[in-house]
């Protein structure tokens, strides 16, 4: 087990939230480095030479987003997603929380890379502290001249903005973020444009998760072989995982990618808890599909964790125990995607909402044998004809759940009643 | 250009064309909710999906552009399942009363769950419920239930129109559609709403349960209430119009239409509309009242002769009526005196005339005295659609207030009242001294110099010379109320080579169309009428479909000219103002109810079917016509009809050679007392127009506008007040707001205001406040 402390380094070093305290731990040396040392455009390189890839669930190489941009003279904007809804996911919640200044020195070092002259946080609204902690490190970093004009003397300049949503998971997907943002309804937007071209206020926009940007700083402290010296050839470097579920430690645990699951489990979270069996992860995040406890032995890295039929997505580990009912899972996930669906879409809206009654009323007992066939059609309508991921987001779990544990959805229906008794929530649309 | 394949067909299209509008024109129908060529790409519903060959999921037609080679299939299992499932998903919540709905028979949801639904509907579970039956004006009702979600509502108001008063509120499953902050739309553009939504969750209250698609007719037509004449599909059911729809024209109109013209078509129908004959003051029958004016008529010719009798013909009749009137001016009564009455007196010659393609091509607007919103508000939305094109769309206001608006962002130059012309022609000799005409027109206006209220320096006077110059395409509305205009708009295009456009916003709105039937429509025309009755030369007026009172720039004179007149004769759709000064009305048919011609502000001509029978006893123009050729036995015959269509120009009237350039003088400023303000005339759409009981909550409490200083100084408030005021030539009052483009000293009027004649005081005039007392003592 090699727990490294790049990112959560808070969890070494108390205090480190406080200027002085980050600053007295080689805090804000990354970015004297990269504005010294490096032009801008080789700081991209740099980034694309480690084959850091985005840590907001999609995996995609950062440094090529980065390259998108179009060179037209047009001004430039940074977004930092820090909208994190995803059920199972709360990382960046602890990096901005406890982490703060990491972030905002991975952020001027991003803009002063992109030539961003202006960057936001889109923060997710329900992170009051969060976001009064990233308001109190920008004046911080303003204070010490980190931010602002003329930064460090490089002729650089930067403003950050930290913006609070209102409480919208599909504003974490980026073009709802930008709508949001620009103080409008978050629906997602169509693509293309994709925001490298026409992002916030119709300019060329990175948007980046929070822990994509963290990496930034000790990227450039050590360089991109040592980013490369951890992981996979494609899914190189370090990754936070958020563990929780039926497991004795739950939390986030920084680790080296292509950690096997089972490490993740048993050797940072402290194995399953009461001593008894994994039934099911969901690897990633809410939104993609479970594995089995015949998979626990896939190492987490993008390519290993899609070839087992799941994704890694934001590196939300949710392990669920042998006791737990996988009808009351999928009800209850789906049921936050009923919820948080925006509305635009009819398949994602009409479909999470009418498969959520169904998966309640088998889950209460009142479910028929005609009700899987519904599900699976159901289903099938949605799967690839919604706007945005978030309607296939939806299904993940529910239909590798049916295809996994066949038997307990069959079950509901026949015998009428929930096998495991389980009770997850009570709330049975009726 | 991009060549692909859809169902087995080839077709060649523009790069950035949608998958939908290319099978649109192979004649293939894709199903759409939230898709809308004027609108743009959403991809919202979902039910366009179509299955595009080496792409691993069907793909919605409305958002994919095509791409060479593509190969389309739009129908299959997989698009057919998908559809239905769409389909399935819409009706889970929908409260599927179509038995009660007005959009039965003629709705999208209905029509596609024909076409791909499933018989039977698998969803068992309690439905959502929502807002049913909630007005979101006084026009307007949403059902929220009915509704898909499609956002056309929305998306039109707030992108297209720019006035955003729609939303949507909730999220997911409880997504509803809502005015913004729950209060009523008031955008003159509400209507169009009704006609975008694809199902009945945006119904037409005045049509409420007036009809089903079975039992109505639809005919096509043209609106007659200002000189767009937008293309409408009027519905009419036993005898009554009950409803107005905006007619598309693919690849020419989008079929919008302002609340104007899709609401007030109850005019026929109102409490004033004239259904029985009056002579002297008392009901007659029809017949009779004929009879009595064919002898007048007789008697005036066998007395004064032909030229003692006078036409005066308004906006209200067709093509065929004006060139029936002539006719019969000239070979049955022999009169040359045809004038048509008007509110101002500018003329347009046919060659400078624009069309609405102008519109679309312009990189400069420039308008001319009036703000084409009021006075013709789909212009407006035609300015407004070109912004949206060409975002880079010059437009700069030219009058006695900003002409602008935050929908249409331009320029304004707010000069004194009256000196547009002046300031034109001001403008050009700045910039281009050296051609002739110009020089001479800069002479002629000698020391002329413009105020501006707001800043302009010269410097910027002289970029908008050059840019009138220089602009690749330029269109210019113009009010009509300065003369001089005209030759000033012809100096400026003999100075370009490129399009110079001009569009008339003045009306009446037929006015091209009585020129193209033969009768001379210029100011002077009516100014000799006018001078000449009140010489006591005019002896027998036929006033059809005109109100000289109300329209004459000179209330004064006007009835001067009317009291001059032995018989007077209205032939009209309602009483004219002041009826004791006519000695006989006879109740007239007009728009739906006759079948005819209308040109409109581009010189396009276009028919308009009749739909409904005339009411009462009031009958066409020509019916009456005949009656009296049968009186004087001279023989009239009205067939074959008159076809104004022109076989070489189609619909567009043929353009002539352009006149002359004459002199602008220099304009004369009224002196202005401390705390007088001048009157500036102005067309509303929404006064002096046909009544309408539908439109009456629409009609503007405070027509009146001025500035935030006068009203603070004549201590007018939130939400407005009444002031009085004196000319020269009498009293009136008026009701005010306050409206922060009106520059200090100024009061903005409405022409034909009820109650508050504007042209008692006289367009420009120099007026005071006075108490209402003194007003109501006049
Ligand atoms: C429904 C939905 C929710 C998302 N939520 C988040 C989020 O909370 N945080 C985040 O960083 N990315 C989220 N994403 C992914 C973003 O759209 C985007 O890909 C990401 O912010 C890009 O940053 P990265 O390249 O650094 O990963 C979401 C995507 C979808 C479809
Ligand atoms: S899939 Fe459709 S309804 Fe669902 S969140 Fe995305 S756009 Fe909104
Ligand atoms: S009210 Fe009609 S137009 Fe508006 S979103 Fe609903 S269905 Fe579409
Ligand atoms: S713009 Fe004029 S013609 Fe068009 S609908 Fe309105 S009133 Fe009628
Ligand atoms: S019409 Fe294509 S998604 Fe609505």
């Amino acid at each position: 087990m090699t727990q490294t402390f790049y990112l959560l380094r808070n969890q070494a070093v108390p205090d480190i939230d406080r200027i002085e305290v980050y600053e007295a731990n080689q805090g804000y040396q990354a970015l004297r480095k990269a504005l010294k040392e490096y032009e801008p455009k080789a700081l991209v390189e740099m980034v694309k030479a480690s084959g850091l890839r985005g840590r907001g669930g999609a995996g995609f190489p950062t440094g090529m987003k980065w390259s998108f941009l179009p060179d037209d003279g047009r001004p430039r904007y940074l977004v930092v997603n820090s909208d994190e809804a995803e059920p199972g996911t709360f990382k960046d919640r602890e990096l901005i929380e406890k982490n703060p200044h990491l972030l905002i020195e991975g952020m001027i070092i991003s803009s002063y890379a992109t030539g961003a002259r202006e960057a936001y946080i889109y923060c997710r609204g329900e992170f009051l502290f969060g976001s009064e902690q990233l308001k109190r490190a920008v004046a911080e970093a303003y204070q010490r001249g980190y931010l602002g004009e003329n930064i460090l003397d490089s002729g650089f300049s930067l403003d950050i903005k930290v913006y609070r949503g209102a409480g919208a998971y599909i504003c974490g997907e980026e073009s709802a973020l930008l709508e949001s943002l620009e103080g409008k309804r978050g629906n997602p937007r169509l693509k293309p444009p994709f925001p490298a071209v026409a992002g916030l206020y119709g300019m060329p926009t990175v948007v980046n998760n929070v822990e994509t940007i963290c990496n930034l700083p000790p990227l450039v402290e050590n360089g991109p072989e040592w980013y490369r010296s951890m992981g996979t050839e494609k899914s190189p470097g370090l990754k936070i995982m958020s563990v929780s579920g039926h497991v004795n430690r739950p939390g986030n645990y920084e680790i080296p990618l292509a950690t096997p699951l089972r490490a993740l489990i048993e050797e940072y979270a402290g194995g399953v808890k009461g001593g008894r069996q994994v039934k099911a992860v969901i690897p990633g995040g809410s939104s993609v599909p479970v594995m089995t406890k015949d998979q626990l032995d896939t190492p987490l890295d993008y390519e290993s964790i899609l070839a087992a039929g799941s994704m890694l997505g934001s590196g939300g580990c949710i392990v669920i125990d042998d006791q737990t009912c996988m009808v009351a899972v999928s009800a209850r996930l789906l049921k936050f995607y009923r919820e948080e669906s925006c509305g635009k879409c009819t398949p994602c809206r009409e479909g999470t909402f009418w498969m959520t009654d169904v998966l309640e009323r088998m889950e209460a007992g009142e479910g028929t044998p005609h009700d899987l066939d519904l599900i699976r059609d159901m289903a099938d309508n949605i799967a690839g004809k919604c706007f945005c991921p978030l309607g296939d987001a939806a299904l993940g779990v529910v239909v590798s759940a049916m295809k996994y544990f066949p038997d307990e959805f069959e079950a509901h229906v026949t015998e009428h009643t929930c096998p495991m008794g389980a009770r997850l929530y009570d709330t049975v649309n009726h | 250009m991009i060549r692909l394949t859809i169902d087995d067909r080839e077709i060649t299209v523009p790069e950035g064309t949608m998958v939908v509008d290319a099978a649109q024109e192979l004649g293939i129908d894709v199903p759409i909710y939230c898709y809308h060529q004027a609108l743009g790409p959403l991809g919202a519903c979902r039910i366009c999906l179509v299955q595009v060959e080496k792409m691993p999921k069907l793909v919605t037609a409305c958002t994919t552009a095509v791409q060479e080679g593509m190969v389309v299939h739009t129908r299959g299992s997989a698009v057919d399942k998908g559809r239905q499932g769409v389909l399935e998903f819409l009706l889970i919540n929908h409260p599927l009363d179509c038995p009660v709905c007005d959009k039965g028979g003629e709705c999208f949801l209905q029509d596609y769950t024909f076409q791909y639904g499933s018989a039977a509907g698998r969803y068992d579970e309690p439905k959502i419920h929502k807002l049913k039956d909630a007005a979101i004006n006084e026009f307007i009702i949403i059902d929220q239930e009915r509704c898909v979600l499609c956002q056309r509502c929305v998306r039109f108001m707030g992108e297209y129109v720019g006035e955003e008063q729609l939303l949507l509120e909730g999220r997911g499953v409880e997504t509803v559609v809502s005015t913004v902050s729950h209060q009523p739309m008031d955008s003159q553009f509400s209507g169009n709403v009704i006609d975008l939504c694809p199902v009945g969750a945006l119904l037409s209250i005045p049509y409420r349960y007036k009809a089903r698609p079975w039992n109505l007719e639809r005919a096509e037509s043209v609106c007659p209430h200002c000189p767009v004449a937008c293309t409408t599909s009027v519905t009419s059911r036993e005898g009554h119009v009950i409803r107005v729809e905006g007619r598309p024209i693919p690849g020419h109109d989008w079929g919008w239409l302002c609340d104007r013209g899709r609401f007030g078509y109850d005019f026929g129908y109102v409490e004033d509309r004239l259904l029985n004959a009056w002579l002297d003051g008392e009901i007659t029958s029809a017949a009779e009242s004929t009879r009595t004016i064919g002898s007048w008529l007789n008697d005036t010719l066998e007395q004064h002769g032909g030229d003692s009798v006078a036409f005066l013909v308004g906006g209200q009749q067709t093509m065929e009526e004006a060139y029936q009137i002539r006719r019969f001016a000239d070979e049955v009564v022999g009169t040359s005196k045809v004038a048509v009455s008007r509110s101002v007196k500018g003329y347009l010659p046919l060659g400078l005339n624009g069309t609405f393609e102008d519109l679309d091509r312009a990189d400069t607007i420039v308008y001319l005295g009036q703000d084409p919103y009021d006075a013709v508000p789909v212009v407006h939305l035609k300015v407004r659609d070109r912004y949206r094109d060409n975002p880079g769309l010059k437009v700069i206001g030219i009058g006695a207030y900003d002409l602008t608006r935050s929908t249409v962002p331009g320029d304004a130059f707010v000069l004194e009242p009256g000196e547009e012309a002046a300031f034109l022609a001001y403008t050009l000799a700045k910039v281009a001294a050296s051609n002739p005409i110009i020089a001479r027109l800069g002479e002629e206006l000698g020391d002329f110099s413009p105020t501006f209220k707001g800043a302009k320096s010269e410097q910027e006077v002289e970029t908008l010379g050059r840019q009138l110059l220089e602009s690749e395409h330029l269109v210019l509305l113009w009010d009509g109320k300065d003369p001089h205009m005209e030759s000033v708009l012809l100096a400026l295009r003999g100075l370009r080579e490129d399009v110079t456009a001009v569009l008339p916003t003045f009306g009446p709105a037929n006015w091209r169309g009585f020129e193209r039937a033969g009768i001379a429509v210029d100011y002077d025309r009516l100014e000799a009428f006018v001078e000449e009755a009140i010489q006591g030369k005019i002896h027998l007026l036929f006033s059809i479909g005109a109100d000289l009172l109300r329209d004459y720039p000179d209330r004064e004179r006007a009835k001067a000219a009317l009291a001059a007149i032995d018989r007077v004769v209205s032939v009209g759709l309602f009483f004219p103002e002041q009826r004791e000064l006519y000695h006989a009305v006879i109740p007239g048919a007009g728009w739906s109810e006759v079948d005819g011609t209308y040109t409109n502000m581009e010189g396009r001509m276009q028919v308009a079917k009749a739909t409904v029978q005339p009411p009462g006893q009031s009958r066409p123009v020509r019916t009456y016509l005949g009656s009296w050729a049968h009186a004087l036995k001279k023989s009239f015959v009205l067939e074959p009809e008159w076809d104004p269509f022109d076989h070489n120009a189609g619909d567009l009237i043929a353009k002539d050679a352009l006149p002359e350039v004459q002199s602008v003088p220099k304009p004369a400023r009224p002196a202005m007392k401390d705390g007088a303000l001048r009157l500036v005339g102005t067309a509303l759409v929404m006064e002096g127009g046909m009544p309408s009981e539908i439109l009456q909550p629409r009609i503007p409490k405070y027509p009146g506008r001025i500035s935030l200083a006068d009203a603070s100084r004549l201590g007018i408030g939130e939400p407005g007040g009444e002031l009085g005021l004196r000319g020269q030539q009498g009293m009136i009052s008026v009701m005010v707001a306050v409206d922060e483009r009106i520059p200090q000293g100024v009061l903005v009027l409405p022409y034909g205001v009820v109650g508050s004649p504007l042209n008692q005081l006289g367009d420009g005039a120099v007026v005071e406040a006075v108490s209402l007392e003194e007003v109501s003592l006049r």
